[in-house]
Formats: C-alpha cells, sequence, structure tokens
C-alpha cells in the first residue's frame, strides 16, 4: 500500500466544509451578551445537586441549632457545641467548594494547553482537601447525644469510660484521615476506594489526566 | 488595564477563524447537541478572552489555545460523552470524483477513527499536525519543547502508518 498522505486527506475532507461554512451572526451576538450571567448559570449548571443537597444538609442544621438555643436549657449545651462545630465546618467546606468552582469558571483559557489543563485539573484536586475538612465534624457525631446532666453521678462509669473511648477513637480516626486524605495519596487503594465510594470519580478521572499531562510534557 | 472590546473585531477575527472552532468540536464531540453546546462554550470563553488577548500572538494560536482548552475542559465534564469515530461522513459524500470518493471516504473514515481513539492531548497535537501548523506554534499552543512536539508528532505518525498497513477492521 503506497504512503498516504495524511495532511491531504485531512484538507480534504474539510474543503467543502470550509467554503460552505457560515456563521450565524445573530445567534454569536446573541451568545456574546450573555457573557455577565453566564459564570453564575455554568455554575448553577456545574454540580448543583451537591451543593443543594449540601444547602439543605445546612438549613436543616441551622433550624435545628436555632430551636436548640432559642429554647436553652443547660442540659443541651453539648447538643448545641456539638452541632454548632458541625454546621460551622459543613458552612466553610460548602464555601470553600463553591469558591473554587468559580475559580475554575474564571479561569482565562488563553494559555497554553498543558499549563491551562494542569490547572484546572489541580483546582478540581483541590476538592479533596476541602472534602477532607468535613472529616474533623466526626467527633462531634459522638457527643451531640450528651447531657451535662449525666455527669458525673448519673451515670456509671463504665458507660463514662465508653464514652471517652468512643470519642477519643473518634477524634484519631478524624485526625488520621484528614492527614491521609490526600491527592498525594490516590494512589493507595483505600484511598482510592472512599473517593470512587463518595462519587468521586471525577476526582479519579482528573487525578489519571493529571499524570499524563505530566506524561506528555516529558521530553522522551 | 483591561481593553475596551471592539464587537465588530471579535465577530471578523470568529469569521476568519470559523473553521478552527468547527473542526475542535467536531474533533472532541460526536453528539450534534454536544457540538452546539462546545461551539457556544468556545465563543463565550473567545469573548471572555478577547479583552486580555495578547496581540504577540496570532489570533489563530490564540483561538486554537482558547477553544482547544475550552473543548478538553468541556469533553472531560461529560460522563457520557463517548470518543469520536466517524464526524465527517455525512459531508464527505459531497466530493464530485466519485471514484475517488470511496477511497478517500474509506481513508477518511480510518483517519478519524484513529484520532477518535487517541488520548485528548495527543488528538489536539495532531489537530495542529494536520492543520499544517509549524512546530514552534504547535510548542506555543500545547506548552511543550519543540523537540517533544517533534518527537511525539513522529511517534503519532509512526503509529498511524502501520495502522493504514495494517487496517483491523
Amino acid at each position: 500500500m503506497e504512503e498516504v498522505n495524511f495532511v491531504l486527506l485531512w484538507k480534504e475532507q474539510y474543503k467543502k466544509i470550509d467554503q460552505s461554512l457560515a456563521i450565524n451572526k445573530q445567534l454569536l451576538e446573541e451568545v456574546i451578551n450573555q457573557k455577565a450571567g453566564s459564570a453564575i448559570q455554568s455554575l448553577i449548571r456545574y454540580k448543583t445537586r451537591g451543593v443543594i443537597l449540601a444547602v439543605i444538609y445546612l438549613i436543616i442544621l441551622g433550624v435545628v441549632l436555632f430551636y436548640a438555643i432559642s429554647n436553652y436549657t443547660s442540659g443541651a449545651n453539648y447538643f448545641i457545641i456539638s452541632i454548632a462545630v458541625i454546621f460551622l465546618i459543613n458552612l466553610k467546606a460548602l464555601y470553600d467548594y463553591i469558591k473554587h468552582l468559580v475559580w475554575i469558571k474564571n479561569i482565562d483559557y488563553d494559555g497554553s494547553i498543558t499549563l491551562i489543563q494542569e490547572k484546572l485539573t489541580r483546582l478540581h484536586l483541590s476538592i479533596i482537601h476541602h472534602s477532607r475538612f468535613m472529616v474533623l465534624q466526626i467527633p462531634f457525631w459522638t457527643t451531640f447525644q450528651l447531657s451535662d446532666k449525666w455527669f458525673p453521678h448519673s451515670v456509671s462509669w463504665g458507660y463514662i469510660i465508653f464514652q471517652i473511648f468512643l470519642t477519643a477513637s473518634f477524634t484519631f480516626l478524624a485526625f488520621w484521615l484528614y492527614k491521609n486524605l490526600t491527592v498525594e495519596n490516590t494512589n493507595k487503594k483505600w484511598v482510592k476506594a472512599l473517593i470512587e465510594g463518595s462519587g468521586g470519580k471525577s476526582i479519579m478521572k482528573a487525578i489519571t489526566f493529571y499524570k499524563e499531562i505530566e506524561l506528555f510534557k516529558q521530553e522522551s | 488595564m483591561i481593553k475596551k472590546i471592539d464587537p465588530g473585531l471579535f465577530l471578523s477575527v470568529i469569521e476568519t477563524n470559523k473553521g478552527i472552532i468547527y473542526k475542535i468540536a467536531k474533533l472532541y464531540c460526536k453528539d450534534t447537541e454536544d457540538k452546539k453546546d462546545l461551539v457556544q462554550e468556545i465563543v463565550l470563553k473567545l469573548w471572555k478572552s478577547f479583552e486580555h488577548y495578547n496581540e504577540q500572538f496570532k489570533h489563530s494560536t490564540w483561538i486554537y489555545r482558547v477553544a482547544l482548552n475550552t473543548a478538553i475542559s468541556f469533553y472531560r465534564k461529560e460522563k457520557s460523552r463517548k470518543e469520536i469515530t466517524n464526524p465527517f461522513s455525512e459531508n464527505l459524500l459531497n466530493i464530485a470524483d466519485v471514484e475517488n470518493n470511496k477511497q478517500t471516504e474509506e481513508s477518511t473514515l480510518f483517519l478519524n477513527q484513529f484520532i477518535g481513539e487517541l488520548k485528548e492531548l495527543d488528538k489536539a497535537l495532531m489537530l495542529l499536525y494536520l492543520e499544517e501548523k509549524s512546530h514552534k506554534e504547535m510548542a506555543e499552543i500545547m506548552g511543550i519543547t519543540e523537540t517533544n512536539v517533534a518527537t511525539k508528532i513522529g511517534r503519532i505518525k509512526q503509529i498511524l502508518k502501520q495502522r493504514f498497513l495494517k487496517p483491523t477492521i
């Protein structure tokens, strides 16, 4: 088989298309006039479900917290502090998440392909850093049901030891996860399983793509 | 300082380079609706980027950068999107010479199938090669060295040649 000229082949298939290609100027003007609204619109389209669920979750926590503070009794101290910390951690995580999505949306694409794609992928992966911040709430889920009326006389020592052990273990777990749930550790099986299990397949794809970019940049 | 955008100039730049946008959308999207969305997204990104346009680069280089970056990001966002295999079969029927047509159609299908199987970054590089961009311009667009461009193009061409000699369909 004689050698095929790929460039000619490519030109050939586009020759007619290039000649007949016409731009709908009216539509084009409409598109560029959407500029102001587009960043917000596309952000709303992107990851909407996750943001809505997080907002609903925060509203529920907020209402419960408001109710507990409005009807304050000293017995609710543990509950109020625990829920307040859980609320603040989730609020901060959501804020950072939205901030990053806005950054991703506002990147100027006028840069080299490897540079911009690397930047975008890094920003995407930084969502892991904000997600792991959420594990810090874990210990507070073991304390919200406590009442200061119980201590030290109303409950047995056995229960107190159990509670201390439970909270201490969850604190250790949260701290350990916070330290180890990083992009650098995504090659570890348990991190991969955890990320994929919590719907983070796009993050795993981003990691794969990040490696592809690195490989692409390498002189060989 | 941000430049004041002249919509007329922007429209004329787009008009002159519409083929680039079209080809990139065809290359990265199989679905017609996706293609429409991508073209719109590219134009929007170009419009947003126009006020920062660096005049040291050619308009075409700027368009390739913005359009390819948009296409690769757009492509990655869509979970259901599949690799393209034959984006131009309908348009190929317009070529006048019937005898030549058959050969071209078959080869074109093969070429498009091959491009469709490439990874996103290699696909972008292949497009620039087929568009006869110089190694210097390819390096500027892709953000790699000219030597790296030459090596990668050489490798892709080699695989492509082998595939053309031994069709696996």
